[in-house]
């Protein structure tokens, strides 16, 4: 019988994607669409000189954003593969001056200036899209790694008991009841982390990692005012399309009944 | 939020190359009584300044010069970004500031093409945001020429047997593995910048072989040579001589003219002519030679620009 009932019940543990869509869910990518045609529109209308359209090209334009997209989800990738498995780890581990060491450490790789791991990384080892990416992880790292430890922490303790009660090994009790419930604690802060990453992926043009960074800088160091806000709009157009991404996949995601 | 980040992020950049050269800062350390004159008795000025050692120095030394002449001076030198700084002077923020020739020419005034000239270049600047900003420039700018340059180590030069940037375009069609570049991302979009470069000289630089970096980093990666061998550098930097680095000549005369002048609003210079007499002197004596050396006071020694300023002016009798 089980064997039967199960399949049918999956579909309604997980709300489907398209589900979750609703007209609420359309506004960012809306804003994002109206700012991306306003400056299309905008920058078509202008004269541009030579500088501005040695920027201002789809090549060029597609180029760095490419690039930005790349440094900023391969570093969450990173980010999740490192900051979740630690923040799980350091939920068992008994010892209990070892959360605090470790949330400490994530905060002072969040506390320190991107930039100045940045540059300090160039000088020690060279420039390129490792320190890029070594900066971006340690800047970003500790809302995944806090959330995922608050998040198994705030499991209710009576689920804990009682899953431990119907005879379930640790390890079934962290997969099946902590993680599940953990899910959207951890989500939220892999949507901090991303916004995050796109922002300090602008800081990879100083340390030749490319990115939207190349159009931003330019922009202000020339004065030109259409290559600045063009840079601006396309980086905080993937910020919050990532985060959009990042509230849908949450949603999805969310054990049913919380 | 990006566009914070960026200014946040260069901010820090020039935190991270000045602080510890600037030190303490700001602050009234010469007195009027040092006075010159009293041709400025009664009149307030703001002085600002861009946000390195030179810019620094120059802001400075013109704090020092207006309080000898007895006017009220505010120091708003090291403002972030040459951006900034031309807007703080439009919009009156600030009375005055040492701009160069080339940036009015291409940042401001939106031109592509430099004038090589280096007179030609100043009246044409000057003429034009007179006309159209209704900014004036002090005539005669400084001789001193802060215009782009590539630098290569010294034992790298002498070893290739390099001199100008012609010999630099024979190497790259000889030896192509060894002509690498360390560029700023502006540089690489401007038709003074690189792309222009590479077609005066005849230089080959596949991408691969050109690396964008932020300029403090460039000078440190030069001096290693494993990035890169060949950095875009300013000529009157001090960080030059102190890496051991040498400037290629640029035989073809190929980058603008950067001769800094101090600008400041028409309707200021005509409240207060005796403004050009005061320093047109100071702006005579600043050689790329003498630059350099004080630039590398600030940026090599580490000591406080606002003590390089002043003592120079003293030694060199605009001070008593």
């Amino acid at each position: 019988m089980t064997a039967v009932a199960t399949p049918a019940s999956a579909p309604s543990r997980r709300r489907s994607l398209t589900g979750v869509i609703g007209i609420r869910h359309l506004a960012t990518p809306a804003v994002v669409v109206v700012a991306l045609i306003a400056d299309y529109l905008w920058v078509h209308s202008l004269r541009l000189d030579s500088i501005e359209q040695r920027t201002l090209n789809s090549g060029y334009l597609v180029g760095r954003t490419a690039e930005h997209l790349k440094l900023t989800l391969v570093a969450t990738v990173l980010i999740m593969s490192i900051a979740v498995p630690l923040g799980v780890l350091i939920s068992r581990v008994r010892a209990r001056w070892v959360p605090p060491l470790v949330l400490g450490l994530a905060n002072v790789g969040q506390a320190t200036p991107a930039i100045g791991v940045l540059v300090l990384l160039t000088i020690t080892v060279g420039p390129g899209v490792g320190v890029a990416m070594t900066s971006l992880v340690a800047y970003s790292a500790l809302p995944v790694l806090r959330n995922t430890l608050i998040g198994i922490q705030q499991v209710d303790p009576t689920l804990i008991e009682a899953a431990r009660g119907m005879g379930m090994r640790p390890a079934q009790v962290l997969w099946r009841i902590e993680m599940p419930l953990a899910v959207p604690v951890v989500l939220a802060g892999l949507r901090t982390a991303l916004v995050f990453c796109v922002g300090v992926a602008t800081l990879a043009t100083f340390v030749n990692a490319g990115g939207l960074g190349d159009i931003i800088v330019n922009g202000i160091k020339l004065d030109r005012d259409p290559v600045l806000v063009t840079g601006s709009i396309l980086t905080a157009s993937i910020a919050l399309l990532l985060d959009w991404a990042g509230g849908l996949v949450e949603s999805a995601l969310r054990p049913k009944g919380t | 939020m990006p566009q914070r980040a960026t200014s946040l992020a260069l901010a820090a950049v020039t935190a991270v190359t000045i602080l510890p050269l600037s030190g303490c800062f700001g602050g009234d350390s010469v007195e009027a009584a040092s006075g010159s004159g009293d041709a400025l008795k009664g009149a307030s000025f703001t002085v600002g300044s861009k946000d390195f050692a030179e810019q620094i120095i120059l802001g400075r030394m013109t704090v020092d010069l207006l309080k000898a002449n007895g006017a009220k001076v505010t120091d708003k030198t090291n403002i972030k970004g040459s951006a900034s700084t031309r807007k703080a002077l439009v919009s009156g923020d600030i009375s005055m500031y040492w701009e160069y020739t080339g940036t009015g020419w291409i940042t401001y005034l939106k031109h592509t093409k430099p004038i090589a000239d280096q007179r030609g270049q100043f009246e044409k600047v000057a003429a034009e945001d007179l006309a159209k900003n209704s900014i004036a420039w002090i005539d005669p700018p400084a001789p001193l020429n802060n215009t782009y340059a590539f630098a290569v180590r010294k034992d790298k030069a002498d070893a290739l047997g390099l001199k100008s940037l012609s010999d630099l375009a024979a190497l790259s069609r000889s030896k192509p593995s060894e002509a690498t570049f360390c560029i700023e991302s502006e540089f690489s979009t401007r038709d003074d910048g690189f792309p222009g470069l590479l077609k005066a000289y005849g230089i080959k630089a596949p991408g691969a072989q050109v690396k964008m970096l932020d300029t403090g980093l460039i000078y440190t990666e030069t001096a290693k040579g494993k990035t890169c061998n060949f950095g875009e550098v300013f000529a009157t930097d001090g960080r030059i001589p102190a890496n051991k680095l040498v400037v290629l000549e640029d035989d073809k005369k190929f980058f603008p003219v950067y001769q800094p002048a101090l600008t400041l609003k028409k309707g200021t210079l005509e409240k207060y002519p005796a403004l050009k007499k005061i320093f047109a002197p100071l702006a005579e004596k600043l050689t790329t030679f003498e630059m350099q050396k004080l630039n590398a006071l600030a940026d090599v020694e580490g000591e406080d620009p606002e003590d390089i300023a002043t003592s120079w002016l003293e030694d060199n009798g605009f001070l008593k």
